[in-house]
């Protein structure tokens, strides 16, 4: 196997990494000088649309055009939230470069801002990373105090300051307008959208929201240009991406790996296979929101596009592998909890659909399930799919679809089973 | 303007128009619970979802702004099928107590379930146990199993009220309607979330459990409690038993007037004028003869008084009749009275006697406590009250309009004064105590039971017709007006025609500029 090329964990082996000692040692802040000196704002944000960089939250959005979607000449303030919310189950790999490697995040998050003509930034973290988001905030007073954040940076003239704030413990606020609800202090709920946050953001002004390894990957393309960046992954998907692999597996923990490298390379090569010799049964490829996939299914390219023809989504790539012995009535019912859990409660099909879905498959799960109960979960999924406030619903409602269309018949034989009992 | 299709019909808009306003001016409303439009849209419902060509996805119609050449589709299967698939939601953990909820008959999810033809439920689970009775507010509960979460409660007291009493407690399925931190809703405008609420979670004390909607007739009238003139619906059983033939009134609710009101009411005028409908009234005409109570038919009530007051004509001391008027009448009526009294009667005193001030905020309710303070100026009364001195000396007749020269004296000054004056007829619609100290009283209708207009503080005419029925022995003040005209004989040919209200605006409307639009 070859080496494949590590851009953003390339050095998470060094020790203190989080310090700017460190840091500035293996080359930091080097784009940001770079920019400052002798690149244009425009000329920053035309490298990062060139280089193809895909939003890593979820939705793969293109992040140079993102930015491209806040007004000109707009005489409001403008505001970058950087979305490190990480809470879809299987998730962790901002975790890893929020603890390992702050300042390549805030020299991302300088450079967009820059980018952008942003003067405040916020950091809108989870509230379990307690721990890493002090190192977080000791890693911006370093920043600070070497003259890459505050007042006219390296003498450009730019000003940023960086917030950190931390969430309170819902997965909703990592939807980018509940985000913004909850950073203005209020419940987080989400929006309402038109009007998105580039236009109408956080206080009402214009706001650009990109998640953690997305900024990370900005310097990257500023020190090495976006040819360099489009060369380690794909045309439409550039660079590489964090893998965090869970599960049955021999080796689970973060990879990064070029976009579209496969998902079966990934389990079978770098993860190091199944666990204790166990047999795959099924794959979630990008976060538990992501529809499951068969063992026969995971010859799948692992780029925003290649997993969505397979019937899947890259989302956050937070692999989470399932062996053989698993009942997936089980997998279900973490699935359904979860959603009915993190819920606003907002709007009614997510609401009371996920609460739905829930109690039915509770019920199947202490054994009272009935006929049509496999059928009903596939129609009151569809009943949530598409027609919710926020991504939320579809989150909720496509694995447990998958699920239940592509292992009906072990659902429906626990049934039988189960009516048995006496 | 921005030209769409609705359903294959076209429409024409002003740009910014949402497909919501752009259908409902097609004649097709959208069904919604959520939305409402004294508010942004919320989209959380997902019950006004709609088809348009080229999306995708189904679009809510009270969001989505239209564009040029827009094809909306509000029926397709898919739209029905999605709606259907929100109703079923709700029906899910609703109680479906509707044979003992306030809201029935008038309930949106009741309506939508049948239009959407809900009757069975795949539901199979246990529903969730909620608090069934959470007092909010004064008069309000709440019953969160019935609860849909429209949240319209909350963002009245957000954007209307600012008082922000309420909000959305816990989430997912547990999501509730709660108290916040500075204690339950009152605002002073605290009944209109019953009215807000789609289906019966916020329900009202004054109402609950009183009646059943479908017993109800519904008319409009204007709001007297003070000088906004708020537009309102009287909402009354008719004959109801009180007194055989009468109408008992059951709620007050607000008609929408974008220019006056909106579509809100005070809960000084909700509840205080059920209150003055029901309680206190004086039902039938009386002679008070020595603290005995007589009653009289009213062609004897008029023609006793017309003798007294012709008497003292034909004696040449008409100036020695003194009445009293409160803007509690309508414009119609404060011109009849001075038409007979002053120009053709010639009596010596006409004075107003309003009830004082009362509260007031800086929203609707107004200081002056009569709806026609400003109706009563442009006919050219003073507001100023009198004193009792004034009324009383050398006063023979006096003729008392409306009950509340009590709230301006005392008792013991009011009957000193009083005690000197021959003959004082009362004319009124409720019994406060002051009818005690009359020789005569005349049963007069409630402004909900009678035709005319009234002058809002800001110049606003605003005519009304008869909402409920009086009882039989009730009169308006026009007609008991234009009888003592007759039974005075006074120019048969001028005041034999002003017997409606209508009539008299339109001479009111002749003699008076002011008026002359409103005729």
């Amino acid at each position: 196997m070859t080496k494949a090329p590590q851009v953003l964990t390339e050095f998470f082996w060094l020790e203190q990494l989080h310090r700017i000692e460190a840091y500035v040692a293996r080359g930091g802040y080097a784009a940001l000088k770079k920019a400052l000196a002798e690149m244009t704002a425009e000329q920053v944000h035309d490298e990062v649309k060139k280089a193809a960089l895909r939003g890593r939250g979820g939705a793969g959005f293109p992040a140079g055009v993102k930015w491209g979607f806040i007004p000109k000449g707009t005489d409001k303030p403008k505001y970058l939230c950087v979305n490190a919310d990480e809470g879809e189950p299987g998730t962790f790999k901002d975790k890893y470069i929020l603890s390992h490697d702050p300042h390549l995040l805030i020299e991302g998050i300088v450079l967009a801002s820059y980018a952008v003509g942003i003067h405040s930034a916020y950091v809108y973290i989870r509230g379990e990373y307690e721990t890493i988001a002090r190192r977080l905030e000791q890693a911006i007073d370093e920043a600070r105090g070497a003259g890459f954040l505050g007042r006219n940076i390296l003498g450009s003239g730019f000003d940023l300051e960086i917030v950190v704030h931390r969430g309170a413990g819902a997965y909703i606020c990592g939807e980018e307008t509940a985000l913004l609800e909850s950073l203005e202090g209020k419940r987080g709920n989400p929006r309402l959208k038109p009007p998105f946050p580039a236009v109408v953001g956080l206080f009402q002004c214009p706001t650009v929201i990109n998640n953690v390894e997305t900024l990370a990957n900005v310097p990257g393309i500023i020190r090495n240009g976006a040819g360099w960046f489009l060369e380690l992954g794909l045309p439409k998907d550039g660079g590489t991406r964090i893998f965090g692999v869970s599960g049955a597996v021999a080796k689970p923990g973060i990879y990064e790996l070029p976009s579209g490298t496969s998902l079966r390379e990934i389990i079978f090569t770098h993860a190091g296979g199944m666990k204790d010799g166990r047999k795959l049964k099924a794959v979630i490829p990008g976060g538990m929101s992501s529809p499951i996939l068969k063992a026969d299914e995971i010859d799948v390219r692992m780029d925003v596009d290649s997993v969505a023809a397979a019937g899947s989504m890259l989302g956050s790539g937070g692999i989470i592998v399932i062996a053989d012995g698993t009942p997936i009535l089980q997998v279900l019912r973490k699935v359904a909890e979860f959603y009915a859990h993190e819920s606003c409660g907002q709007c009614t099909p997510c609401r009371l659909g996920t609460s739905w879905i829930r109690k039915t498959v509770e019920r199947m799960a202490a054994g009272r399930g009935q006929a049509g109960d496999v059928d009903a979960l596939i129609r009151l999924a569809a009943n949530i799919q598409g027609r919710t406030l926020c991504p939320l619903g579809d989150a909720a409602a496509m694995p447990v679809t998958a699920i239940a269309r592509k292992f009906r018949a072990e659902l429906e034989g626990g049934l039988a089973t189960a009516g048995a009992r006496p | 303007m921005i030209k769409l299709f609705i359903d294959g019909a076209a429409v024409e808009v002003p740009e910014g128009t949402t497909v919501f306003k752009a259908a409902e001016q097609a004649g097709i409303e959208l069904p919604h619970f959520c939305f409402h439009p004294a508010f942004a849209p919320e989209g959380s419902c997902r019950l006004c979802l709609i088809q348009i060509e080229g999306s995708p996805k189904l679009e809510l119609g009270c969001s989505t702004v239209v564009r040029e050449g827009m094809k909306v589709v509000t029926q397709s299967p898919a739209v029905r099928e999605a709606r259907r698939g929100v109703l079923e939601f709700l029906l899910a953990e609703h109680p479906l107590d509707c044979p003992i909820c306030d809201k029935a008959g008038e309930c949106k999810l009741q309506d939508y379930s049948r239009d959407y033809g809900l009757t069975e439920s795949a539901f199979r689970e246990f529903k969730e146990k909620r608090d069934k009775k959470v007092a909010i507010g004064e008069k309000l509960l709440l019953d969160r199993e019935r609860c849909i979460q429209c949240t319209r409660c909350v963002r009245f007291l957000a954007a209307i009220t600012k008082s922000h009493e309420l909000g959305v407690f816990e989430r997912g399925v547990h999501a509730e309607i709660g108290i916040l931190e500075g204690g339950p809703v009152r605002n002073g405008y605290s009944g209109n979330l019953v009215d807000l609420c789609p289906v019966g979670a916020i329900t009202d004390t004054d109402f609950r459990f009183k009646t059943r909607p479908w017993f109800l007739s519904r008319g409009e009238s204007v709001c007297p409690h003070c000088g906004r003139g708020c537009n309102i619906y009287v909402d009354y059983q008719p004959g109801f038993p009180r007194v055989p033939g009468s109408a008992k009134v059951f709620r007050i609710r607000p008609r929408t007037n974008e220019a006056v009101n909106g579509p809100w009411i005070c809960d000084a005028g909700r509840y205080g004028y059920v209150r003055a409908q029901n309680e206190g009234r004086s039902d039938r005409p009386f002679w008070n003869k020595d603290g005995a109570k007589t009653g009289l038919a009213w062609d004897t009530a008029m023609a006793v008084l017309g003798d007294k007051l012709r008497a003292l004509a034909d004696a040449g001391r008409a100036d020695r009749v003194a009445v009293a008027a409160t803007s509690w009448l309508t414009n119609e009526e404060l011109f009849l009275l001075k038409k007979i009294f002053r120009d053709d009667f010639g009596a010596g005193r006409i004075v107003m006697c309003d009830p004082p001030p009362g509260e007031w905020d800086d929203f609707l309710r107004r200081p002056d406590r009569t709806p026609n303070a400003r109706g009563a100026r442009e006919l050219g009364f003073d507001p100023a009250p009198p004193t009792l001195e004034a009324l009383a000396r050398g006063t023979e007749v006096l003729i008392l309009f409306g009950p509340h020269i009590a709230e301006r004296f005392a008792a013991d000054e009011l009957r000193a004064a009083l005690r000197g004056i021959a003959v004082k007829v009362l004319v009124t619609p409720h019994f406060t105590g002051l009818e005690g100290l009359m020789d005569g009283v005349l049963a007069s209708a409630t402004p909900a039971e009678k035709d005319g207009s009234f002058t809002n503080f800001e110049g606003r005419v605003q005519p009304f017709a008869a909402a409920a029925r009086p009882c039989p022995d009730v009169r308006s003040e026009l007609a008991i007006l234009a009888a003592l005209a007759g039974s005075l004989g006074l120019r048969p040919d001028y005041y034999g025609r002003l017997t409606t209200a209508a009539a008299v605006r339109r001479e009111l409307a002749k003699d008076i500029p002011f008026f002359g639009g409103a005729a």
